[in-house]
């Protein structure tokens, strides 16, 4: 090509975004809101590197993102290293190793940013903000449903003003159909509720899939649906654990919404009990994702993922800060003062010739003027 | 916001109406009857192709309908713009959004997505030794992974429309196309030599919606599936 334009310096990447004023600031705060209550419910956090090699990166629930992990050579070791794209791995990592002999269970929060290779069509975005919790040590429904809860508490922190929180048994569908990876078809009819599908390709099971897939909804008459279907241990056991899961949660938190869907099984492969989606109804987003999963060392560990760039969208913006412009040679100590009484104070560096009119130009809501914060909207 | 999708205060999105999306063409005259059985109405002006308006009331107070090229009812219900809808299982095999669940078969839209090849060249190629092969279609990610799943990469020539001409006049080897009873083949010198798969139309719900307005969905998928029944 002879007519290629030289690209455009404000062009970034494909699902890469600069966060301007107030977007950043809104970002910082609200990851400080939910790390904050995170905090609160005794979760510690911790900081693992961004980078790290790839065979601990991928060990465990790691293997889950491994093709979405940009990856490349680490000319000191000549290992190959790999860039994270989920954090959920990195604090097992943490959890078994330098912290193997900390007391159980182990309570650990983490903040940051992960890098995807490929965005999706619906999700186009490949840097992905995480704030998250992860419960290492126990089994128990009381662990799962506390992640879920102080993940709850998080979001009601951030204003968010309802959620619905859906709540699966991925290991539930592969252990009633014994073998999965003989049966795409049907795994891939499960997968997208096909029941057409299922009745042709379930065989004997068709009957149990289709009354599981009618006892997907709202969490009690779910469960009372569930609690009638004749199952096999192995997987009435599955089934049970998710009822106690659901009677723990609503012993802390009874009205939180809550729905069932036990043939969801995506995510089974790393997936090994109880897992969550928390979605906020009525808008195209999931604020969140998680649910039990084991260790590289086999030790059993549950946590939930809170993704802060979609709780952005849908959580009132805090009030913004007021801008008070502070004409050229103001004293330092009322500069001080002001910022105090929570002003965002904007120096003049010069004197000018009109303070108002160089406060409006700065985009201030205030003018400090004989000896006053006064508001610039009588101006 | 500055990022891709505006920020909006929430709105109380539970009491909106949920948006049914039809395909606009052959699917929406077979599917009038089954609207009528499922107690869905819409406004006088929704059969009148040639109306402008593309959304319509109907007598179901909690839902309105779409009605958009079929194509489409598959990315509006995936993105919840919609979040039921009808659509053709082409459209869902060639775009194979997880956000989509296909319920019910509604049985209606009948047809096949197949490979033709001009008629005097049919048999004469052994495609087992072939490394490639050059595809006119609208389904280039189905037409992909038919082939890959053959060892064969397709080089997909994507268009529209007028499939049929593109072996004569040296576009491509092959076609694959959405074949009803074939005689747009037949008159174009093509032969159908593999069905990939038959389709039928689908009522599709987004995941989303599923899981937040689980009432509200299922009741409509019960009576979608209760028209069906019905003689």
């Amino acid at each position: 090509m002879t007519d290629d334009l030289p690209p455009h310096p404000a062009l970034l990447p494909v699902g890469f975004t600069d966060l301007l004023p107030p977007d950043a600031e809104a970002e910082a705060r609200l990851t400080e809101t939910l790390t904050a209550r995170f905090g609160a419910h005794g979760y510690q956090r911790v900081k693992p590197p961004l980078v790290e090699f790839e065979s601990t990166l991928f060990a465990g629930s790691g293997a889950a993102v491994a093709e979405q992990t940009f990856r490349f050579m680490d000319p000191e070791s000549q290992r190959m290293m790999g860039l994270r794209a989920d954090t959920t791995p990195q604090i097992a990592r943490i959890a078994t190793t330098r912290l193997a002999a900390a007391p159980r269970p182990l309570r650990l929060a983490y903040a940051g940013q992960c890098l995807l290779v490929r965005g999706s069509h619906l999700a186009p975005e490949r840097q992905v903000a995480q704030a998250g919790i992860e419960l290492i040590g126990p089994d128990l429904p009381e662990a799962d449903a506390e992640i879920i809860i102080a993940a709850a508490a998080a979001l009601e922190a951030a204003g968010v003003a309802s959620i619905s929180i859906d709540l699966t048994m991925p290991p539930l569908i592969p252990a009633l159909l014994g073998d999965t990876a003989g049966q795409p078809a049907l795994v891939r009819a499960l997968d997208r509720k096909d029941t057409a599908a299922i009745a042709a390709l379930g065989g004997a099971l068709a009957p149990t899939l289709r009354a599981l897939l009618e006892a997907a909804g709202p969490a009690e008459p779910g469960m009372a649906a569930l609690a009638a279907i004749a199952l096999p241990d192995a997987v009435r056991g599955l089934a049970d654990r998710l009822a106690a899961t659901i009677a723990a949660i609503r012993h802390r938190a009874p009205a939180l919404r809550l729905t069932i869907d036990p043939v969801e099984f995506r995510g089974y492969r790393y997936h090994t009990g109880v897992a969550v989606t928390i979605f906020a109804p009525g808008r195209q987003a999931e604020l969140g994702r998680g649910g039990r999963y084991l260790c590289d060392n086999g030790e059993s560990a549950t946590g939930i993922t809170l993704y802060p760039d979609t709780i952005l969208k849908v959580a009132p913006r805090p009030a913004a800060r007021p801008r008070l412009f502070l004409p050229a040679g103001t004293p330092p100590s009322v500069a001080q003062a002001c910022r105090d009484q929570q002003f965002a104070t904007i120096a003049g560096l010069l004197p000018v010739a009109d303070d108002i009119t160089e406060a409006k130009r700065l985009l201030c809501t205030h003018v400090w003027r004989d000896d006053h914060a006064v508001a610039l909207q009588g101006f | 916001m500055t990022a891709l999708t505006p920020h909006h205060p929430a709105p109380d999105a539970i009491s909106t109406p949920l948006v049914l999306a039809l395909p606009k063409g052959r699917i929406l005259a077979e599917c009038a009857p089954l609207l009528t059985r499922a107690g869905i109405v819409p406004e006088t002006d929704y059969t009148d192709e040639n109306s402008r308006r593309l959304r319509f009331h109907t007598s179901a107070p909690d839902l309105d309908v779409i009605r958009v090229r079929s194509f489409d009812v598959a990315t509006f219900v995936a993105f919840g713009a919609a979040d039921i809808g009808i659509c053709g299982g082409d459209v869902l095999m060639e775009f194979d959004y997880p956000e989509i669940y296909a319920p019910l078969d509604l049985g209606i839209g009948a047809c096949r997505i197949a490979v033709a090849e001009p008629a005097d060249e049919a048999g004469t190629t052994d495609f087992t030794r072939l490394s490639r092969v050059r595809v006119a279609s609208k389904y280039p990610n189905t037409t992909r992974r038919h082939f890959a799943a053959r060892g064969i990469q397709a080089e997909i020539v994507a268009l529209n429309g007028a499939m049929e001409l593109a072996p004569g006049l040296g576009l491509s080897r092959l076609i694959v196309d959405l074949v009803q009873t074939g005689s747009t083949l037949v008159a174009n010198g093509l032969v159908e030599t593999e069905v990939i798969a038959h389709v039928t139309s689908r009522l599709i719900v987004n995941r989303t919606a599923l899981k937040t307005r689980p009432e509200a969905i299922s009741g409509w998928i019960a009576r979608f599936r209760a028209a069906l029944a019905a003689p």
